[in-house]
């Protein structure tokens, strides 16, 4: 079962695959064709949950519907029947319709819910396809279907949440490196644990043995002050061996703790470095960031304190209860029974407390919402005078989160007291059994082990806390563990071989041969396309929105692999190349540039950054941006912030362009460059851009087409295909050109 | 300015091509497409509510494949019976969203909230991510969105169990 197949089986409660029984049937129906793809129906006529499967082969489709238990009623037709395929979305159901015969009437029609749409694309993209006389084949079904279905709890989560205490052991994994230290920390502890359990020993001793036998006569003075003496010496000698413990527990578990979040967070950096765009893709920046800073330091808490305090307040509590018992049977069990209810109460509370934390979280997010609303939007605010508007709003839910953090403290302030309450109550029950005894009634007590036993049960509230919050503790520590590793565990989908080829340098000629890619492995973004680009070559991508234009400079910087056919650059495929090194001589200018916390020279030598001064104001001088640097009152050593927005859109763009430059790539890919601009802003890049293209072999995507005359050749890419090819001259020529009407448009609206 | 708002909503009017029952004949095709004839001219529509929950089952959107609008029908008592029960049919489709009898269990993983709940047809699971809390629908009633975008509704919280509105507890007011 791979990892999409659990996720459904474990989280959606739905089959897996398609039954077994019911595939082989399908496929002994269809003359023992395979079935290419299938899809749930989880929705009837009318609109009750059901189980229909829609199956797709080669030449023929069949729709099964569940009549009992085991019982499927199959319906077969050859595809060929098909004329049409209509999917009509809902909120929650849709309608997939497939249509045929002279007045398109339904040959077969399934409604299912949002959780299987992505199930039935794939098989109405395969037929539509098919359709337009295109064959789109596909090598495992249940690889595509379980994909398709586990996918929104696969982003949401990426990782089946495994056993805690598979995870735990995962995580304590880290500490193996460091194991003279742990050695050394848990000792350190276990003799903190050990010597606190001596004082009181100490004290019932002094008093029975010294005090009372002097009093009583039995001892003479000198003996009886040598001896209390000697048993207070010995009290000192093990606070100071405690303390001395507690001090090499706390700098030992502590750095070591610190080395385990530093270890992780480095691994998790460089991983992360590593990983594909598409897994960037899939999760959000902020959730990322969190795991490298947030999570890594709940572990370095969990790994430092947790593992350690959970465990020693474990022996603690057995450690003294079996000292209490040994001591006095009778008041250790009036004392010791109470523990595991304490233990409970603690859960419990804290239980409550979270459901209560969940009820104040969701108040905090109105709270959040209305900053992150407003505080972006203020001109819109402002504009619209809602000002007092928004001002009650927060008001309103500032106060609401107010009431359920005064709620929540409400219940801690009471518990906590009404627990020590209890314990001290315990402590009372304790006195009332022993005061008899201490008098003379019923078992003989000594004063020296009833003192001894008082003492033992101060020590009793600090492990009971620990151990009630056990659960949280652990629970929250997995929860952190679960993000970094599934990250960790997350392989980059774009990987080198064992002995990658390196070009040096990259000649730059580019070549694609029958092209075909897929973001989710079913529906093709390119189709089939095919160029070979010449060093020196600037070639204009042109064409629709989505038609493939990003994705053929994603498949050329690899930031992807093809699915099929190949990417070739100076006749050797990518996927055989040293990504790293070839990317080098590989450069980029955005639609959004990106600029780093950090100066203006840092940006421009992000990718050489042993380039010499001169060089950087040479680059920036070609990337028209040295004249703008100048009037900045630090040059090119002022910080320019986060993502440079302390630059207008235009500025930041010359300094990428600038970056580029200072790169020297062989290849270079400009992917909407002057689209954000004015005017005149777009009249210096373009000056820009000219110089920095020369020599290179440069893909340019730009929707104004006006900046594309100057290519050697233009692509029209639209619906994956290489549509036309050629200059703008020899595209204009074309009758009922893509290109031509495009420019025709622009031209239009100019 | 009442004045002005008066304009706009002429301006508004006009933009839409609102239909009546005059020049609008919907009928419920086999496979339960919808099928408008507009000016004599048929062609299979689909639905958008333009309120669903703010006044569900009027500004009705009526859409061509290509996602344009055909029609716009404000109110469906405008139409004649049988186009306004072949458009309830309609809509009562393109509207529909899993109804919740009874919340069994709400248990928090990594990052995401999982839901146990039973429906009219049966039990369902299905997740939410950890902020997304549940919607309160102006007609009342809680709206949930699960990760794969199916909506669950449950319509009167006062009408379930009490192990389902202490369930629920923590994601209500």
């Amino acid at each position: 079962m791979n990892q999409d197949q659990e996720i459904i089986s474990r989280y959606i409660g739905q089959p897996a695959t398609l039954p077994s029984e019911l595939r082989a049937r399908i496929e002994r129906e269809w003359g023992n064709e395979t079935v290419q793809l299938y899809a749930l129906a989880d929705l009837d006529r009318g609109l009750h949950l059901g189980e229909s499967w829609l199956a797709l082969g080669p030449r023929h489709i069949a729709l099964a519907t569940r009549v009992a238990d085991g019982v499927w009623d199959v319906q077969s037709m050859a595809r060929s029947r098909i004329r049409k395929v209509d999917e009509a979305p809902g909120l929650s159901a849709n309608r997939l319709s497939l249509l045929g015969g002279a007045a398109l009437e339904p040959l077969v029609v399934v409604r299912y819910t949002q959780r299987q749409r992505g199930a039935f694309e794939n098989i109405r993209f395969v037929l539509d396809e098919a359709l337009q006389g295109r064959t789109v084949t596909s090598d495992n079904a249940d690889r595509i279907y379980a994909d398709a279905v586990a996918r929104p709890v696969r982003d949401a989560q990426a990782l089946v949440a495994g056993k805690e205490s598979a995870v735990i052991l995962r995580l304590l994994g880290y500490l193996a490196r460091y194991r003279g230290q742990l050695v050394l920390g848990l000792s350190a502890a276990a003799v903190v644990t050990l010597a606190s359990l001596v004082p009181p020993y100490l004290a019932g001793y002094l008093i029975d043995s010294v005090v009372r036998r002097a009093q009583e006569g039995a001892l003479a003075p000198d003996a009886a002050r040598a001896m209390a003496w000697m048993a207070v010496a010995a009290m000192g000698g093990v606070y100071v061996i405690r303390q001395l413990a507690a001090h090499v527990r706390l700098r030992l578990m502590s750095t070591l703790g610190e080395a385990v979040a530093r270890d992780l967070r480095a691994e998790l950096y460089e991983h992360i470095q590593r990983l594909s765009l598409s897994f960037f893709s899939r999760k959000k920046t902020g959730s990322l960031i969190t795991r490298v800073t947030a999570d890594t330091d709940r572990l370095w808490e969990f790994v430092a304190f947790g593992v350690v305090d959970v465990s020693l307040s474990l022996v603690m509590l057995l450690g003294l209860g079996a000292v209490l018992l040994t001591l006095d049977w009778r008041l250790g069990l009036v004392m010791t029974l109470p523990v595991p209810v304490f233990c409970w109460l603690i859960y419990r509370h804290g239980e409550s407390l979270n459901e209560r934390f969940i009820r104040a979280w969701r108040k905090w997010s109105r709270v959040t919402d209305v900053l992150s609303d407003t505080i972006p939007g203020i001109r819109v605010v402002k504009a619209f005078n809602q000002e007092e508007r928004e001002i009650v709003r927060f008001g309103r839910y500032n106060d609401d989160v107010v009431d359920e953090n005064n709620e929540i403290h409400r219940m801690w302030t009471t518990f906590w007291p009404l627990l020590m309450f209890a314990v001290h109550a315990t402590t009372v029950m304790v006195w009332l059994f022993a005061v008899p005894r201490l008098l003379g009634d019923g078992a003989p007590l000594s004063a020296g082990v009833f003192v001894s036993f008082l003492l033992y049960t101060t020590m009793f509230v600090a492990p009971i806390e620990i151990i009630g919050q056990m659960a949280r503790t652990v629970n929250r520590a997995t929860s952190s563990a679960h993000r970094v590793f599934e990250v960790l565990d997350s392989e980059p989908e774009v990987r080198d071989i064992a002995q990658p080829v390196r070009l040096t340098p990259v000649q730059g000629r580019v070549s694609f041969e029958n092209v075909v890619f897929g973001y989710d492995g079913v529906r093709q973004v390119l189709r089939g396309v095919t160029f070979d680009v010449q060093p020196g070559e600037l070639i204009g991508l042109v064409g629709p929105s989505g038609g493939g234009k990003s994705t053929v400079v994603n498949l050329i910087a690899r930031f992807y692999d093809a699915t099929g056919g190949s990417v070739r650059v100076d006749g050797v495929d990518v996927r055989t190349l040293d990504t790293g090194h070839y990317r080098q001589q590989l450069g980029m200018v955005l639609q959004e540039p990106y600029l780093f916390h950090g100066t203006v020279l840092e940006n421009i030598r992000y990718g050489m950054p042993k380039a010499s001064l001169s060089a950087v104001i040479s680059a920036a001088s070609a990337a028209n941006a040295h004249d703008f640097v100048c009037k900045l009152a630090q040059g090119y050593d002022t910080v320019v912030g986060e993502r440079g927005h302390t630059l207008s859109g235009g500025e930041r763009q010359r300094i990428s362009i600038a970056r580029a430059i200072l790169h020297d790539p062989k290849i270079l890919i400009l992917d909407e460059a002057t689209s954000s601009v004015d005017t005149e802003t777009e009249r210096e890049i373009q000056e820009a851009l000219e110089r920095l293209i020369a020599g290179r072999t440069v893909f340019a995507i730009a929707h104004r087409l006006s900046t594309l005359r100057r290519a050697s050749r233009l692509f029209v890419i639209e619906e994956g295909r290489l549509a036309e090819s050629g200059t703008h001259r020899e595209l204009l020529a074309l009758p009922d050109g893509i290109y031509k009407r495009l420019y025709e448009m622009q031209l239009q609206l100019q | 300015m009442n004045t002005e708002n008066i304009d706009m909503a002429e301006t508004l009017e006009l933009w839409a091509p609102s239909a009546n029952g005059s020049d609008l004949i919907l009928e419920s095709a086999e496979d339960g497409r919808l099928i408008a004839t507009i000016d004599g001219r048929a062609i299979a529509v689909r639905l958008r509510e333009c309120f669903p929950w703010s006044e569900p089952g009027r500004h009705v959107s009526l859409r061509d494949e290509d996602e344009k609008e055909v029609a716009l029908v404000d109110d469906p008592a405008a139409l004649s019976a049988e186009s306004r029960q072949a458009l309830e049919a309609a809509l009562a489709e393109s509207g529909f969203v899993i109804g919740v009898v009874r919340v069994v269990a709400i248990d928090e993983e990594v990052e995401i909230r999982q839901w146990t709940v039973e429906t009219r047809d049966g039990r369902r699971c299905f997740q939410t991510h950890l902020d997304d809390w549940p919607r309160v629908l102006p007609m009342g009633g809680l709206l949930i969105r699960d990760v794969a975008g199916d909506l669950y509704r449950l319509a009167d919280l006062s009408r379930l169990d009490k192990r389902s509105r202490e369930l629920l507890w923590a994601f209500v007011d």
